[in-house]
């Protein structure tokens, strides 16, 4: 898993790229949790080059969700298909906002 | 291009330490399996899902997240059906527990529904392997003193899939 942490302007973005699972959680909830707090309330997880992802990556993400909650904040969620059939199998989609690409997601900030 | 497939690799068994770090190696070896015997990305996928959930499960429950113990996974073929048998050493689980999803916030607990949703079927085994000792008296009554010991055992989930 490689994890690429990039600002656009005063959001956060953050590319994970392979499998996003057990293995490697730990890692990038800690990295995730070290940007919420250090950021301005914007982030974006862009796992468009995720290519496998568990439940324990299903964690992280609703970790960085609450997170970003606590501090009246935004995350906005880039995903691959197989990310995205496994949000969806698991009803996160509901709750996760989702775009499909970093740009779009991107852009979702200046709208709102 | 599809190929068929002319030999089967029936069945194969791949066997891991209880860590974490072998997990993904082992499911992307299903995974290929799975994709060389019935073409089916989605299959495949699912399958892989559902055999990553249960080694996580493992190693987290059954082995307490401590490495170094044997988890031995056996991929087979049988008629138009993948099968899985799963197989640890650790604490055995005394039930199932049931596939629900939890509450959102919660940050764990999906892994059963995960496993729920990619399979057709699933069971769990417990094998003990005991000593029985039989202790007979001569008191006319023919009656007998018993003593079983557990002297090992194993844990099999079986997943099942049809394609």
């Amino acid at each position: 898993m490689i994890l690429n942490e990039k600002k656009h302007g005063d959001i956060d973005v953050v590319e994970l790229t392979g499998r996003f699972a057990m293995a490697n959680f730990s890692d990038v909830r800690d990295r995730l949790k070290s940007i919420i707090e250090e950021g301005e309330g914007k982030l974006v997880i862009d796992m468009e080059k995720v290519t496998f992802i568990d439940s324990s990556a299903c964690a992280v993400l609703i970790s960085a969700y609450k997170g970003m909650q606590l501090r009246e904040g935004r995350l906005v969620i880039v995903t691959s298909s197989i990310v995205q059939s496994l949000i969806e199998l698991t009803r996160l989609h509901t709750i996760f906002d989702i775009s499909p690409s970093q740009a779009a997601a991107l852009l979702t900030f200046d709208e709102s | 291009m599809v190929l068929s497939n002319t030999q089967t690799v029936n069945p194969v068994t791949l066997k891991i330490t209880s860590s974490v770090d072998c997990v993904s190696p082992l499911g992307e070896a299903i995974q290929v399996l799975c994709l060389y015997e019935t073409g089916s990305e989605s299959f495949a996928n699912d399958v892989q899902r559902a055999v990553v959930e249960a080694l996580n499960n493992v190693i987290l429950h059954a082995y307490h997240n401590h490495e170094g113990h044997d988890i031995v996974v056996q991929w087979k073929r049988e008629d138009n059906r993948i099968r899985i048998d799963i197989t640890d050493y650790g604490l055995s689980m005394s039930a199932l527990p049931p596939p629900k999803l939890p509450n959102f916030e919660a940050e764990s607990g999906r892994g059963w529904w995960i496993i729920n949703a990619c399979c057709d079927d699933y069971y769990y085994k417990v094998e003990e392997f005991i000593k029985r000792d039989r202790m007979y008296k001569e008191n006319g009554q023919n009656e007998y003193s018993e003593q079983i010991v557990v002297n090992s055992h194993s844990n099999v989930l079986t997943l099942i899939k049809y394609f």
